[in-house]
């Protein structure tokens, strides 16, 4: 039995007098990727925003690599080494590709290799090299994507939170962000995924959590989900 | 068109000119990154003005001493009203989105409260010193020495400024968190520290703007609102947000002001400021080099 790398527990959150989230628990594996599949609202977003610093959850704990970070500073989070590329991306528009990669690595612990990181991520990604003096508002939401995913591996995060990827982008462009997750995890990289194409998102999933209305509704591993009744018909359809 | 070519008339817009683009740096600085109207920008000013006047006068401290010390006390009042006031309602984003509106009238009461403490303290009597007023002539420019000094100062400051936003990586993460706020928090840009930094920085050009201001005209606890005036208007021809325009606009708006007066008379000056503010708004209201010079 290994310790979880991410552990969520008793989550709360609400924005206001709405609660969105009601006592979510789950943990991520390392090396996994881990999913979370559900419809718009779910709270899968909310969860990500939680975990990442940017919403202060109303109760529960979440603990990264055995430290409870519930009440740490977003950038204490990034530092810590898990990094959020968020829901709509959130690139710097008006900066160049370059210069929001070299803001992906303004973590302290980041900052002394951010040259190798930055060749690392050319490596991986070799469309951000040829765009590396555009204007990030200027380029496809695919490219976009792209950079969003460079600018978080620039902080040298050990876990990567997706929140929906492949949103708003071209099928050709979905099936590159899902090869990319594939190839991350092959490299030693641990994923949680928010994701509402259910399908290609269970597939790859080593563990997954169905989430409804704020509660985690189901879990098990991706196959299991991919086989459930009540997955097949909500979600994918069948 | 003797008097328009002179270097004399150039020197009196880039001395306002450098001015306007510093009382705004301030102010544009601190909407940018806290998305807070400062109405009480300008009583900054006032505050930086009296503090030379003081030091000369009861200590005999020259004022390119007392840049430094109005600099510190205007920082130390920055990190007061952040922390006194700021800091909670920013971090709670449901009053974080009023943030903008309650700042304004929130800054309208300490405006109205540091005119009238200072009413109070120095009474309403106009101060003023001399300080380096020997004429110097060059190249047939006749000017004093504190006006050379503060347009030395005022472009200093701003473009010192505009290079550390460049090339700091602080100056990065300020930059980030003007152009979106939650992206800069996600890479890992301390956010608490940014806005602190800020707010401090900005009141502290303020200060140092009102020193300047000192060397040459009539302090009184009222001279405020007319640089806040200035300063809204400079940042808003420069775009809201956007330091280097901001500097630029400055400049600009001295050249107008000094050159269109030049050319009419200084009962226009009112005029000139407001006309080329309403036209830019009617024109481009998002600020005329918005794109030109976005960084």
């Amino acid at each position: 039995m290994t310790t979880p790398m991410l552990s969520v527990s008793g989550l709360r959150a609400a924005y206001g007098p709405v609660q969105v989230l009601f006592d979510v628990d789950f943990d991520v594996e390392p090396g996994s990727v881990t999913t979370l599949i559900g419809a718009n609202g779910a709270g899968k977003t909310t969860i990500m925003k939680s975990i990442a610093g940017l919403v202060a959850p109303a109760a529960g704990e979440i603990s990264f690599e055995g430290r409870d970070i519930t009440q740490a500073a977003s950038h204490d989070r990034v530092d810590a080494g898990l990094c959020l590329i968020p829901e709509g991306r959130l690139v710097f528009p008006g900066m160049t590709v370059e210069q929001n990669l070299r803001l992906g690595a303004i973590a302290p612990a980041a900052r002394a290799g951010h040259s190798e990181m930055l060749a690392e991520v050319f490596r991986r990604f070799p469309r951000l090299e040829e765009r590396r003096g555009q204007q990030a508002g200027l380029m496809s939401g695919g490219e976009q994507q792209m950079l969003a995913l460079g600018r978080g591996l620039m902080a040298r995060p050990r876990l990567i939170l997706m929140d929906e990827p492949t949103l708003g982008l071209a099928p050709v462009m979905v099936k590159q962000v899902f090869e990319t997750i594939e190839e991350l995890r092959a490299t030693g990289f641990t994923i949680l995924l928010a994701e509402q194409n259910a399908k290609v998102a269970l597939e790859l999933a080593d563990r997954a959590y169905l989430l409804e209305n704020g509660r985690v509704a189901l879990s098990g591993s991706g196959a299991e989900l991919l086989d459930s009744p009540d997955v097949r018909r909500a979600y994918l359809g069948m | 068109m003797d008097t328009l070519l002179s270097g004399q008339l150039l020197f009196a817009a880039l001395v306002s000119g450098s001015l306007y683009a510093l009382v705004a740096l301030g102010l544009n600085l601190v909407y940018g990154t806290l998305r807070l109207l400062n109405i009480a920008h300008g009583d900054l000013v006032m505050i930086g003005a009296y503090t030379a006047f003081w030091m000369i006068s009861l200590f005999a401290i020259p004022p390119i001493l007392s840049l430094f010390i109005a600099a510190a006390l205007c920082a130390l009042l920055g990190w007061a009203v952040y922390a006194g006031l700021f800091r909670r309602m920013l971090a709670k984003p449901e009053l974080a989105k009023r943030v903008e509106a309650n700042s304004l009238i929130l800054f309208y009461g300490i405006s109205v409260i540091l005119q009238n403490l200072a009413a109070l303290a120095f009474t309403s009597t106009s101060r003023g010193y001399q300080y380096l007023d020997t004429v110097i002539t060059w190249q047939g420019i006749s000017m004093t020495g504190n006006r050379l000094l503060s347009l030395g100062v005022a472009a200093s400051v701003c473009f010192g400024a505009l290079l550390f936003l460049r090339f700091h990586l602080f100056g990065w993460g300020l930059r980030a968190v003007i152009q979106r706020r939650e992206a800069a928090q996600v890479v890992g840009v301390n956010l608490n520290r940014v806005q602190l930094l800020t707010i401090c920085g900005g009141f502290a050009v303020a200060g140092v703007a009102g020193v300047l201001v000192s060397m040459t005209e009539q302090i009184t606890p009222f001279m405020g609102f007319p640089f806040t005036i200035v300063a809204f208007v400079v940042i808003i021809i420069g775009g809201l947000g956007n330091i280097g325009a901001g500097v630029l606009a400055g400049f600009c708006l001295g050249l107008v002001e000094t050159y269109g007066i030049a050319l009419t008379s200084p009962g226009y000056r009112s005029i000139l400021i407001y006309g080329l503010f309403v036209g830019v708004l009617l024109v481009r209201p998002e600020g005329i080099f918005t794109k030109a010079v976005r960084s």
